[in-house]
């Protein structure tokens, strides 16, 4: 008698438990995994919405190595996620140990804010505000810049400027979240190792290097990760400020995916090129894994 | 589990530590060292804001004297025309209203999914459950710009273009919500659950009478996230509205400046001020908050 009792109880549980998580399970199916198989199959069509989908096999993939614009977008993209990952994560764990040690209340409560809002702005408002700062007659850093003798450059419509303007003005706009997470982990780091690794002698810049950093490490690597897969698939300031020119200068690839999916309408190249951001992503998040135990100092 | 901001910790640690410090040399020398870093932390300070009170301050000038030389810091001549511009440009009330139904059903869709799932993959053990959590997970790896060609096809056949719908569906469901909710139960005591289900409570009672109120934090801090995505999105509103009167506000300021008939630069800096400070004395209010939820999902996304 114990047996079947036991396995309609387990029969209930499944059924319970099948429907706790079938909403959100039927919408999963729906709107994500759904639409991550179809990405698949329709990147081997070509297909403008309008006339019917066309079979071409691995056209769009044949197609994708040989885009010098694709190229440049991927190029564009690992340069502005390279600086983007060095410039917060340098800049945010500066800020974060020097606003750490304000003992001003009043000057911590300011500089939380001054550093942490931008990045709750819209990227909309953030890119047209930022195109009228660095205009070269609208915006005041011209003028400040001309004060001091110093020439600028039209940023946005400079081939050689745009990209790095881009990654200055991304830098202002996210550097809070950075800081924000450093210092969450700087709190994880015990005053008492400190205080031992002063009181044995060691310099500020000997416990900067051998005691705060290896006990960050931690959030480091999560900081890094999480600002490389953000950056990597950067779009509103290069769609808003110089949609992608000048010259593709400022391409990105997600930038590029808009362009083919929702302007050409060539949904099969766009989901071709969808795929390279996934593959590209997944293989970070996977090197994740490896380099954590490799890098990361665990306690 | 959550990692929440001390900053009044931060403080007292600070201060214990000036106090342990007897060597006077030591702390004389790092007094003067702190004057200097407070300077150079304000000045970046201010210069972080600066774009901010340029922006505030030219919307309230008027338009001969806004965007001359030297910068207008302060506004003079004040008019408050450019305001009542924005609303001669742009429907700003209208797509503000959106602003507010997308990101609340968002939230509130997606968090109450989210709860319920969590729950069954948290507390019954069904078969299925863990294949479906790490089906779920790896999804987080999928890039949102892949997913949305699929969804754009199938909105244009259910003939949901150019409506806010087509945008709240698909943010119903959120897989770091239920990912981060699953943890987060998990961490709460089970023999919880089996006191009150000897006293007779069901499964919903248990969720929503117990488990909910215990993660207020951090159901807040995932409703905080899931609010400003949706509030600040830009790529869903670009693909899917074309209509003024459906759009959102970010994607309402890009077609002030750029869309036909395009507003003066002002009008533009003022529709911007309106949007931003709103948003600053929300945050100013539920500033640790806002931190908190960007600081305990940030390092668990």
């Amino acid at each position: 008698m114990r047996r079947p009792a036991a396995l309609l109880q387990r029969r209930r549980a499944d059924l319970a438990g099948w429907l706790f998580v079938s909403p959100a399970t039927l919408l999963f199916l729906i709107f994500i995994a759904g639409p991550f198989v179809f990405a698949i199959g329709l990147a081997l069509f070509k297909w403008d919405m309008l006339t019917d989908p066309e079979y071409v096999g691995l056209e769009n993939f044949t197609q994708l190595f040989a885009d010098p614009v694709l190229l440049r977008s991927l190029l564009n993209t690992f340069a502005f996620a390279f600086a983007s990952v060095v410039t917060h994560i340098v800049f945010g764990l500066l800020l974060a140990i020097a606003v750490n040690r304000i003992a001003n209340r009043y000057l911590s409560y300011f500089l939380r804010v001054a550093i942490f809002f931008p990045f709750l702005i819209s990227w909309a408002a953030v890119s047209l505000l930022w195109e009228h700062v660095l205009d070269p007659s609208f915006g005041y850093v011209a003028y400040y810049a001309g004060l001091i003798g110093i020439d600028t450059p039209n940023f946005f419509s400079d081939p050689a400027w745009a990209l790095p303007a881009i990654i200055f003005v991304d830098l202002w706009h996210t550097l809070g979240f950075t800081f924000v997470i450093m210092l969450a982990g700087l709190q994880t780091v015990s005053p008492e190792l400190i205080e031992a690794a002063r009181t044995d002698g060691g310099s500020s810049w000997q416990i900067f290097w051998r005691v705060t950093l290896p006990l960050m490490s931690p959030t480091l690597f999560v900081a890094t990760i999480v600002t490389f897969i953000g950056a990597f698939q950067v779009f509103e300031p290069v769609q808003i400020i110089t949609n992608g020119g000048p010259q593709n200068a400022t391409k990105t690839i997600v930038m590029y995916l808009y362009e083919q999916g929702f302007q050409a309408f060539d949904m099969g190249y766009a989901a071709a090129v969808a795929l390279l951001v996934f593959v590209i992503i997944m293989a970070v998040t996977l090197l994740q894994f490896w380099g954590r135990r490799k890098w990361v100092y665990e306690t | 589990m959550t990692v929440t901001m001390q900053p009044e910790r931060a403080a007292l640690v600070d201060r214990a530590d000036l106090l342990t410090r007897v060597d006077r040399r030591t702390r004389r020398r790092s007094r003067w060292t702190d004057i200097l870093l407070g300077t150079v932390l304000f000045l970046f300070g201010v210069l972080m804001i600066s774009p901010l009170v340029w922006l505030i301050s030219t919307s309230l000038t008027a338009t001969e004297a806004a965007f001359g030389t030297p910068p207008n810091w302060l506004p003079i001549p004040f008019t408050l025309d450019a305001f009542s511009g924005v609303f001669e440009y742009m429907p700003f009330a209208q797509q503000f209203i959106n602003s507010l139904l997308l990101a609340t059903i968002s939230t509130v869709g997606s968090l109450f999914f989210s709860v319920l799932a969590a729950y069954g993959l948290a507390r019954i053990e069904f078969r299925g459950s863990r294949t479906l959590l790490v089906l779920m997970l790896s999804a987080l790896m999928v890039p949102a710009q892949l997913v949305i060609i699929p969804v754009f096809i199938l909105m244009r056949e259910l003939g949901l273009v150019d409506t806010l719908a087509a945008l709240w569906l698909p943010a119903l469901v959120n897989v770091f919500q239920i990912f981060f909710l699953t943890q987060y139960f998990r961490t709460i005591p089970r023999e919880l659950d089996e006191a009150a289900t000897l006293d007779g409570a069901g499964h919903w009672w248990i969720l929503f009478r117990m488990l909910v109120p215990l993660s207020g934090p951090a159901i807040a801090a995932l409703a905080i996230l899931s609010f400003e995505s949706s509030w600040n999105g830009y790529f869903g509103p670009l693909i899917f509205l074309s209509s003024p009167e459906v759009m959102t506000l970010p994607l309402g300021l890009v077609v002030l400046q750029s869309g036909f008939g395009s507003a003066p630069a002002v009008v533009v800096f003022a529709a911007i001020t309106m949007v931003v400070v709103p948003l600053l004395i929300v945050f100013l209010v539920f500033q640790r908050q806002f931190i908190a939820s960007v600081a305990s999902a940030g390092l668990k996304g």
